[in-house]
C-alpha cells in the first residue's frame, strides 16, 4: 500500500494532479446542478410576476 | 414538410424535456468509465520504461486536454449556428460549453506542469504546446467575461458567440504545435495515424478516461442547456409545464 502511495518517487506530482482533476470534476457537477436550480427558481419568479401566454 | 421535426427537435420545452431525460444515460456510463480508468490508470497498468509511475498522471492529464478542445470545438460549432440561424437554443449550448471548457483546460494545465517538473525539470515553459493551451483558457475566460459585461442575455449571446468563433483557429494551433514546432511536449500518442504506441494495458485505461470523459462533458451540458434554456424562456405556458411535476 504505502508503494502504492509512494507512487515511485512521484506521489508528489501524481496525486496533486488527481486531486485537481477529480476536484474540477466534483465542481462541475456542483455547477451545473446550481445554475439548473437557480434558473428554474428564476422562471417560477417570472410566473408569478406573470408573462406572455402563448 | 422536412423543417418540421427540426423545428420541433429545436423547440426549447422538447431540448429541455430530452435533455432532462437523457442525463443519466451519459452521467451513469460517465462515471463507470471514469473509476475504471482510475483503478486501471493507477493500479493494473505496468509503470513505464522511462517515466516510472510518474507516466500516470497521463489518465488524468491527456482527458483533461482532451476537452479543453472538445469543449472549444462545441462551443465554436453552436456559437456559429446560433449566429447563422439566430437559434436560442445553439446560443444555449454556446454559453454552456464556456465554465466546462475553461475548468478542464486549467486541470490540462495544472497537471501538465506537475508532470513537466519532474520529467522536463521546469514546470513552466513558454513552448508552443503550453502557450497555445494558456491562450485557450484566456478564451474562455474573455468570452465568460464578454457574456456577463451584458445584461440582455440575446445580445450577450451575439458578442460573444464572434470571439467563440474567432477563438475556434486556435485549436488546430494547439493540436499541431507539437509536429509544426520544435516542442518539450511528446507528440501524440493515441491521436495519430497508424497504431497508438502504448500496449493495451497502458492505453485501454486512458481510452476509457477519454470517454468517462467525453461522456461527463455530454452530461453537464445537458443539464446546463436546460438552465440556459430555461432562462431565455419567455412563453409562461411551457415554464409552467416544465416546472411543475
Amino acid at each position: 500500500m504505502s508503494a502504492f502511495l509512494d507512487m515511485g518517487g512521484y506521489a508528489a506530482y501524481v496525486w496533486p494532479s488527481y486531486a485537481v482533476t477529480l476536484a474540477v470534476i466534483a465542481l462541475n457537477i456542483v455547477w451545473a446542478q446550481r445554475l439548473l436550480k437557480r434558473s428554474r427558481k428564476e422562471a417560477l419568479r417570472r410566473l408569478t410576476i406573470g408573462g406572455t401566454e402563448a | 414538410m422536412a423543417w418540421t421535426w427540426f423545428h420541433r427537435l429545436a423547440s426549447p420545452p422538447h431540448i429541455y424535456r430530452v435533455a432532462g431525460r437523457l442525463t443519466p444515460w451519459l452521467a451513469w456510463p460517465a462515471a463507470a468509465l471514469i473509476v475504471a480508468g482510475l483503478i486501471g490508470g493507477l493500479v493494473l497498468a505496468p509503470p513505464d520504461y522511462q517515466q516510472g509511475d510518474g507516466y500516470r498522471i497521463i489518465y488524468v492529464h491527456a482527458p483533461s486536454a482532451w476537452m479543453s478542445l472538445l469543449v472549444y470545438s462545441t462551443m465554436a460549432v453552436a456559437a456559429a449556428i446560433g449566429l447563422i440561424w439566430r437559434m436560442k437554443v445553439a446560443h444555449a449550448v454556446a454559453a454552456s460549453c464556456a465554465p466546462i471548457g475553461a475548468s478542464f483546460t486549467f486541470a490540462a494545465l495544472v497537471t501538465g506542469s506537475l508532470w513537466g517538473a519532474p520529467m522536463w525539470g521546469t514546470y513552466w515553459q513558454w513552448d508552443p504546446r503550453l502557450t497555445s493551451e494558456l491562450i485557450l483558457l484566456f478564451l474562455y475566460f474573455g468570452y465568460m467575461g464578454l457574456r456577463s459585461a451584458f445584461d440582455d442575455v440575446q445580445r450577450a449571446d451575439r458578442v460573444s458567440a464572434v470571439l467563440a468563433v474567432v477563438g475556434v483557429v486556435n485549436v488546430p494551433i494547439i493540436h499541431y504545435s507539437v509536429t509544426w514546432w520544435n516542442s518539450l511536449h511528446q507528440a501524440p500518442s493515441v491521436m495519430r495515424l497508424g497504431e497508438p504506441t502504448m500496449p493495451p494495458s497502458m492505453l485501454v485505461p486512458l481510452l476509457m478516461m477519454l470517454l468517462g470523459f467525453t461522456l461527463f462533458f455530454g452530461a453537464l451540458l445537458l443539464v446546463r442547456v436546460r438552465g440556459e434554456v430555461l432562462s431565455r424562456e419567455r412563453t409562461a405556458s411551457w415554464i409552467r409545464e416544465a416546472l411543475q411535476p
